[in-house]
């Protein structure tokens, strides 16, 4: 079997077989439905601020007077795995995260969505892909938010709940345990997103932005 | 915390944000992501050298979190939101 992924040229060779990246494509699927908000209630539609991509929570006066707050408030997603994506910005003032969460999250679960199908409209198809530096950057981000949900479902808290998960895999116990095939998947994803990451990263791979940031 | 007397109203200037007081981005370990990923975050997205970013991910790994960035209150909101699109747990806060 060759390498999962492959830097090649200027881009990342998939050496993944086709019922494999199918399953991968359709479980990165499942993650962005998962982060679909499912029955959003914007309130009015600020068409000004659609057209302009503003989030109208950001925008001042966009509160009709003496109903309280701008917008409301955006609660924490129940699902543990959904608030495992989409965690608090901050750990010990609730009033502040409350306010980045308002402020955050309409848009992170957006760019969240469109990544996870942009990696797995990358994957599917006969031929192995050639990725390019977006769809492989999308692809290593959406392999660990999956692997957040399903470690999320798994029950993996600490480092050592991983190890432990990692030796029941390796000892290949009870294959038709339904934890156990939860578990070699999550195993499996992991050994994938090790090539990927590699293949990705600077000075062997191409794609750092160097700099992507300064502050 | 203490009562103040009722006649004494806290003026709400206290609570505005001074911009001399830094600010900082922390990045919590967790037991998913994995240790190369997290030193590919640090160098794809601050554009730190290897070694700064190796270094900064074995805090998160060994000491549970690390400051991966400091600045304006704007700034680590921005970084915060970012690690979240990578799917770290990172959360903002002034700087102890």
């Amino acid at each position: 079997m060759g390498r999962p992924f492959q830097a090649d040229g200027d881009g990342i060779r998939v050496g993944i077989d086709q019922d494999e990246r199918e399953v991968l494509a359709h479980l990165l699927d499942q993650v962005a439905d998962l982060l679909d908000p499912g029955t959003p209630d914007p309130g009015p539609v600020d068409p000004l601020a659609e057209a302009l991509g503003l989030d109208p929570a950001e925008l001042p006066g966009s509160g009709v007077e003496g109903s309280g707050a701008a917008s409301p408030p955006v609660a924490e997603p129940e699902d543990p795995a959904v608030a495992r994506l989409l965690p608090q910005g901050h750990r010990e003032d609730p009033a502040e995260a409350e306010e980045f969460r308002r402020l955050t999250e309409h848009g992170l679960r957006a760019r969240k969505r469109s990544s996870l199908r942009l990696a797995g409209a990358a994957l599917r198809g006969p031929e192995p892909p050639l990725l390019t530096a977006e769809q492989a950057q999308a692809l290593v981000k959406g392999l660990t938010d999956l692997r957040l949900v399903l470690g999320e479902r798994l029950g993996l808290r600490t480092d050592e709940d991983t190890e432990r998960l990692q030796a029941l895999v390796h000892a290949r116990s009870d294959p038709d345990d339904p934890f156990v095939g939860l578990a070699a998947l999550y195993d499996h994803l992991t050994w994938w997103q090790e090539y990927l990451v590699a293949a990705l990263m600077p000075p062997r791979g191409r794609f750092a932005r160097r700099g992507g940031r300064r502050g | 915390m203490s009562v103040a007397p009722v006649e004494l109203e806290q003026p709400e200037q206290q609570e505005l944000t001074r911009p001399d007081v830094p600010w900082v981005t922390i990045v919590w370990n967790d037991p998913v992501n994995l240790m190369s990923y997290v030193a590919y975050v640090f160098q794809t997205y601050f554009g730190y050298p290897k070694q700064r970013a190796d270094k900064l991910m074995l805090d998160v790994h060994q000491k549970g979190r690390a400051v991966v960035s400091t600045g304006s209150r704007e700034e680590m909101e921005r970084d915060t939101e970012a690690m979240h699109e990578y799917g770290l747990w990172a959360t903002f806060q002034k700087q102890s």
